[in-house]
């Protein structure tokens, strides 16, 4: 045996890793090093936002400089927090996001679902012609069409409206083949069944195909969600009213018109960010699924 | 099964093993019905504005309203329009830089934690956990981080590498270069997931083989492994191209398009002559047109890249 199979010794244990079968043993040189280069991966990951928790968590008498022995806070308060939920107006910002959060999510899923079972399961003339129209218009940036939407939007009324935030991204052409794909999954038998004992296709669709694909329903719910938490351009243009600011919009305001107090805006920055994290943790399989999926179609 | 007995016979034009799934045909107001809903907000919210913005291009409209034919005058405009070029520069600068960082960091990140090692499964999530930051929010955090008393310059101080503070954001030399990192260290988070699942989609038995025969990790990872993982690599720079032809957010937080003009990107440069202070509508639907051109050559290669691959 050569030197490198030698330093990693025949298969023993096998450890599973997502599915796939890890077939060595490491050695300690390899975690060593291996832990040491994630450590540096994961504290460029982590450490500005530990610094902007730090801050978040001094009080006005304590410097934000003079890192890391200043990393820890001598006397953690929760002021700036209860400044951020009171002295501005974080509350209303969060109050905006989840609205449009809320109807983003149900226009998404609706119209998805809708669409994707069309293209899954019906034939219809100039189905081919739309698949091809909608995989065009995938490459079409939003912001070439911008100025032309603000136009449009304001033109039928919605401008500084939540519904005008809403509506121009309401499709997302990821979701509709998501959905595509899962209506395509579902066993043609179910519908030969659900056809002889007379259901139409309204009844169908409704009782037999939906609770067949709820698991890309939250995927494409959970995509959609994280979307709209991060839209920014959008609001941005069509908001003129800071009252109707989400979150972000709303946060980079209030950090950029006046000298605001630094540790207050982190603070509001890390509230913001937590939703988000909170469904990353606890839906990460679905994130990855459509991630992965919507990577394939890009 | 009994029940679909019947109707199976009469569907079942072959045997089962060539049989095509069959799609359902319904009376003419069914699909429409399915698709309607997206139709009537894709043609308000996308095929007009689409329309909207060639027609746009070609007058001298203001977002305020009016505005008449005035042929090419905008794109002769655009043609001899320095501030334009410049942030078509920039754009295609921030894309030589960041692209190939965001490309080679991921993919040294999910060879990285490719591994059963303990710990690798707490660190892929925190790795991951920037995908789902709102990039606004992330830009005012880095706004603070890179600020002459933000975390840099106190860590390059506490390291004894600068005496003087460096001035990321200020200096119009340097400004471009700190809003790459920010679009770096938020795009490895995704770009690292997709090729993670690509190199977990990799088959070991090569790899076993290449072991047996003697070959180091670095030469199986880099002639066995990353191979197998060139399509997605490939992918992924695209789809990191296109998102720096986009960039908006990172300089509109961060900086404002300044010092001076040092960090006007396209869009920027778009928001700011037809939206806010600019209003001048025609002339920033000219500016989308030709960022729009600029996307379609990238999905242009990709398309070329692909076929080759396939070929």
């Amino acid at each position: 045996m050569s030197a490198p199979t030698a330093q990693r010794p025949a298969p023993s244990g096998t450890v599973p890793l997502r599915g796939l079968k890890q077939r060595e043993r490491i050695s300690t040189k390899e975690k060593l090093i291996r832990w040491a280069l994630m450590l540096v991966a994961v504290m460029i990951v982590l450490g500005p936002l530990l610094w902007q928790l730090s801050n978040a968590l001094k009080g006005a008498g304590e410097t934000t400089v003079g890192f890391p022995s200043t990393l820890i806070p001598r006397n953690p308060t929760l002021d700036n927090f209860v400044t951020a939920f009171t002295a501005i107006p974080l509350p209303t910002y969060l109050l905006n996001s989840a609205l449009i959060a809320v109807m983003g999510v149900t226009a998404n899923v609706v119209l998805a679902t809708l669409t994707g079972y069309a293209l899954a399961r019906i034939r219809f003339r100039g189905r081919g012609i739309y698949i091809a129209v909608l995989l065009a218009t995938a490459v079409l940036p939003f912001e070439v069409i911008l100025v032309s939407t603000l136009l449009v939007t304001r033109g039928i009324g919605l401008q500084n409206t939540l519904v005008g935030v809403v509506l121009p991204q309401a499709v997302s052409i990821v979701s509709i083949f998501v959905m595509r794909q899962a209506f395509r999954n579902v066993p043609h038998e179910l519908e030969e069944a659900a056809t002889v004992d007379g259901a139409g296709p309204f009844r169908l669709f409704s009782s037999i195909m939906l609770p067949s694909v709820r698991g890309s329903l939250a995927v494409i719910a959970v995509l959609g969600f994280l979307d709209s938490w991060d839209h920014f351009i959008w609001p941005l243009v069509i908001l003129s009213d800071p009252d109707k600011y989400p979150v972000n919009v709303g946060v980079q305001f209030l950090s950029g018109t006046f000298s605001a107090d630094q540790r207050v805006i982190s603070a509001a920055a890390l509230v913001v960010m937590v939703p988000p994290l909170l469904v990353y943790f606890f839906m990460q399989k679905q994130i990855f699924k459509g991630l992965a999926e919507g990577a394939l179609k890009g | 099964m009994t029940l679909a007995a019947p109707a199976a016979t009469v569907a079942t034009d072959g045997p089962p093993p060539t049989r095509r799934p069959r799609i359902r045909r319904h009376r003419w107001f069914v699909p429409l019905a399915f698709i309607a809903p997206t139709l009537a907000i894709q043609a308000t919210f996308l095929f007009l504005p689409l329309i909207n913005t060639f027609v746009l291009a070609f007058t001298n409209a203001s977002t305020i309203g009016g505005g008449t034919f005035v042929g090419l005058s905008n794109f002769t405009t655009l043609a001899s329009d320095g501030a334009f070029w410049a942030a078509v520069g920039r754009t295609f600068l921030y894309m030589a830089v960041a692209v190939p960082a965001i490309t080679v960091i991921s993919l040294s990140v999910a060879v990285l934690v490719n591994t059963s090692v303990r710990g690798a499964s707490i660190v892929r999530p925190i790795l991951f956990s920037p995908l789902v930051m709102p990039m606004a929010v992330v830009a005012v955090v880095f706004q603070y981080v890179l600020s002459s008393d933000g975390l840099a310059n106190q860590l390059l101080q506490g390291l004894r590498i600068t005496t003087a503070p460096v001035p990321f954001l200020n200096d119009s030399d340097l400004a471009l270069f700190s809003l790459m990192s920010v679009t770096v260290w938020k795009g490895c988070a995704l770009y690292t997931l997709i090729l993670l699942a690509a190199l977990q989609n990799v088959s070991r038995d090569l790899d076993e083989a290449a072991q047996l025969d003697g070959a180091s990790w670095w030469k199986r990872t880099l002639r066995v492994t990353l191979p197998q993982v060139q399509g997605t690599t490939t992918l992924v720079a695209i789809l990191a191209a296109i998102a720096t032809l986009r960039v908006f957010t990172e300089p509109f937080v961060m900086t404002g398009g300044g010092p001076g003009s040092s960090t006007e990107t396209i869009v920027l440069y778009l928001f700011q002559r037809g939206i806010n202070p600019g209003t001048d509508a025609g002339y920033a639907s000219a500016v989308s047109l030709v960022l729009f051109v600029f996307v379609l050559a990238v999905a242009a290669v990709s398309w070329l890249v692909s076929r080759r691959d396939r070929a």
